[in-house]
């Protein structure tokens, strides 16, 4: 109750420190300002892209509402974080072992809490996330403690110049795997078999039944794919230098949801179209209006569009 | 229809023992700490009523602390400023709320469940950045301000008193909120939740009843928020945060969902609960045994501990079945 409160409370959002740590001191808004800002936008995009990609094949395929999916970017991060310090290999390779690893809790999860309620109304859905928020987030903190921590990237200090930006190479680097990952996602719906019944299954989950495809397999792998997505973006997040704790992952998955709300229920041209609009968005109101603007910018966007279209912007049926 | 009788006396004879307790606890306790236990347990069995009510029309919010927050802090700053009493300026900083909640109701009156869900969660970081930002210079930024207490702790024994007024606005709420849910306007909101088209083929009309179910939610949980700021003496934006927007809905879900005593029955078990595991002295593991309480209720008592009595029964006669397979004994009816 009371001493609960002091418990969890809302962090300011941790992409608020790069907009600071490098635009502090400047006093004239120019073109080069601008740029960075764009660019910062499009990096913490990459994260939102990435969460809300997995929230949309999840969506797509079993046409529930994980509000937990941030958990899993947090143990993500927590993963990569505890492998890299035991073994002191290249974080960027780490990513592979925490999208394994994370498929593999996502599989147990779905198997345990939500196959269980499927189907049995929309509000359940919800109120089990909030159970799962419970049990991960303080699991962690029992684990891991609840510090804010942080990890060195190998190349940290290294930027590259570019016209009048200079970019930390990790930036680039981070690009560059979230549109590897993107492809490969996009290449396995689109060529495998498995992909092929995924796609199916979301199309038509009872069509998809009576052609003999086996749907809760389906579920199963659809959901951990969908926690793999999230913890590739905690390994991101934690490569990038950025802080983190057990309570990091509320935020940044209900903005991914903002987004999905943004592009329209399983899109995911939409998702990555809307996770780099929320990214430039945040960190424009960080600089502009002052970094307490930041995670409520996201809200009142998303409050504005449903006002005028209640389905969101290319949502066409809303489910 | 005999049993139906039955069951409103039993209900009758629970209910008046329950406020019998409630009334005599403090003279048991003789206790500050667990006096102020109680009282805190009562204005949170107020919000969980007033989330409970809102959901009983087929909207989950997941952000009433802006509700709670948004009522203490204008009865607050009303006490301050104008110097009435705590005990007027409830009602008004509640209306206040409940004037924000008819607000933010007209962009979720159209939204499906978790469109609403989303549009309630950003309500509350929103309604917290403004009043760190915007609203700094009345509330007090991050560091908040003091607000007058209830009764002023230099009468002796003001905590009895405190404790018998919010138990008294206690009642008083959850009454008010089973008139609601018993007249038309809760038949109203139970319609629009199981169907809403076939509510409008019967003619009611969804978007005007759900907006009161928004400003009457708002209202009472409200009237909770200004309680718990005048009980502590002190607010800060904390209020918004995200876990006082979950509490409530932890705490209906136990007791059951849509029902008058499960709110009570929610708050009552849960906390007793989180103060026993206290003691033994769990930190962090006390949320996951709560969200595992919450997970197994949702998946084994989808109604809540309301229907536990109903529920007992197949329990045991599932059981019965898988120990005759074990043994493999014949079943006989």
């Amino acid at each position: 109750m009371v001493q609960a409160r002091q418990r969890i409370t809302i962090h300011p959002s941790p992409f608020y420190f790069p907009a600071t740590d490098y635009l502090t001191g400047e006093d004239t808004v120019d073109v080069g300002i601008l740029l960075q800002i764009l660019f910062w936008g499009i990096y913490a995009g990459c994260i939102y892209i990435l969460l809300a990609t997995g929230l949309n094949l999840i969506f797509g395929v079993m046409k529930i509402v994980n509000f937990a999916h941030g958990e899993f970017l947090m143990i993500g991060a927590y993963v990569t974080a505890t492998v890299f310090y035991f073994t002191g290999i290249n974080p960027y390779v780490i990513i592979l072992f925490s999208m394994l690893a994370l498929i593999a809790i996502g599989a147990v999860v779905e198997r345990l809490c939500f196959r269980p309620i499927l189907g049995t109304g929309k509000l359940n859905e919800i109120f089990l996330s909030i159970g799962l928020i419970y049990i991960i987030q303080n699991g962690a903190a029992v684990i891991w403690g609840d510090e804010w921590q942080s990890v060195k990237s190998p190349y940290e200090g290294i930027t590259v110049p570019l016209g009048p930006l200079t970019i930390p190479l990790d930036y680039i680097i981070i690009m560059g795997v979230t549109a590897v990952i993107l492809v490969g996602l996009y290449l396995f719906l689109k060529e495998t078999k498995t992909g092929r019944e995924m796609r199916a299954t979301s199309q038509n989950r009872k069509g998809a039944m009576l052609v003999g495809i086996n749907v809760e397999r389906i579920d199963v792998l659809s959901f951990g794919i969908g926690c793999a997505l999230a913890a590739a973006a905690g390994t991101l997040w934690v490569v990038s230098g950025q802080v983190f704790n057990p309570y990091m992952g509320s935020i940044p998955a209900v903005k991914a949801f903002a987004i999905i709300i943004l592009g329209g229920l399983g899109s995911i041209p939409g998702a990555i179209v809307g996770g780099l609009l929320y990214g430039i968005a945040e960190n424009g109101a960080a600089y502009f209006l002052g970094g307490v603007w930041k995670d409520a910018i996201s809200f009142i966007i998303l409050i504005i569009v449903l006002v005028i279209r209640p389905t969101g912007l290319f949502g066409e049926s809303g489910e | 229809m005999n049993m139906n009788l039955k069951k409103d006396a039993w209900m009758r004879s629970i209910t008046i023992g329950v406020i019998a307790i409630a009334v005599v606890a403090p003279f048991m306790l003789f206790n500050l700490y667990l006096l102020n236990l109680l009282s805190l347990m009562l204005i949170f069995i107020i919000f969980a009523s007033a989330w409970n009510l809102l959901a009983y029309s087929g909207q989950g919010s997941l952000g009433h602390a802006a509700f709670l927050g948004i009522g203490a802090y204008a009865s607050t700053l009303i006490a301050v400023k104008s110097g009435i009493s705590p005990y007027v300026t409830i009602f008004l900083g509640a209306a206040v709320a409940a004037f924000v909640g008819i607000l933010i109701g007209l962009t979720c009156v159209r939204l499906k469940e978790w469109f609403l869900a989303m549009v309630t969660f950003g309500f509350a970081i929103i309604v917290q950045t403004i009043t760190v930002s915007i609203l700094t210079p009345v509330t007090g930024g991050w560091d908040g301000i003091a607000s007058p207490r209830l009764i002023s702790p230099a009468i002796p024994g003001y905590q009895m008193i405190e404790y018998y007024s919010i138990l008294a606005i206690a009642i008083a709420s959850i009454v008010f909120i089973w008139y609601i849910m018993k007249s038309r306007i809760g038949l109203a909101f139970s319609a629009i939740r199981e169907n809403e088209l076939e509510a409008r083929a019967a003619g009611v009309d969804p978007v005007r009843y759900r907006l009161l179910a928004f400003a009457l939610s708002a209202y009472v949980a409200g009237i909770a928020g200004a309680l718990e700021i005048h009980h502590i003496g002190y607010i800060t934006p904390e209020i918004f945060g995200v876990d006082l927007s979950f509490w409530p809905i932890t705490y209906v879900i136990l007791g059951g969902l849509g029902t008058i005593a499960g709110p009570v029955i929610g708050t009552v078990v849960l906390t007793v609960i989180w103060e026993g595991l206290k003691m033994a002295g769990f930190t962090f593991s006390r949320y996951i045994i709560v969200g595992i309480i919450l997970i197994l209720t949702i998946i084994f008592l989808p109604k809540g501990l309301v229907d536990l009595p109903n529920q007992l029964p197949k329990w045991q006669e599932a059981m019965r079945k898988l120990r005759g397979k074990i043994t493999g004994s014949p079943e006989k009816e």
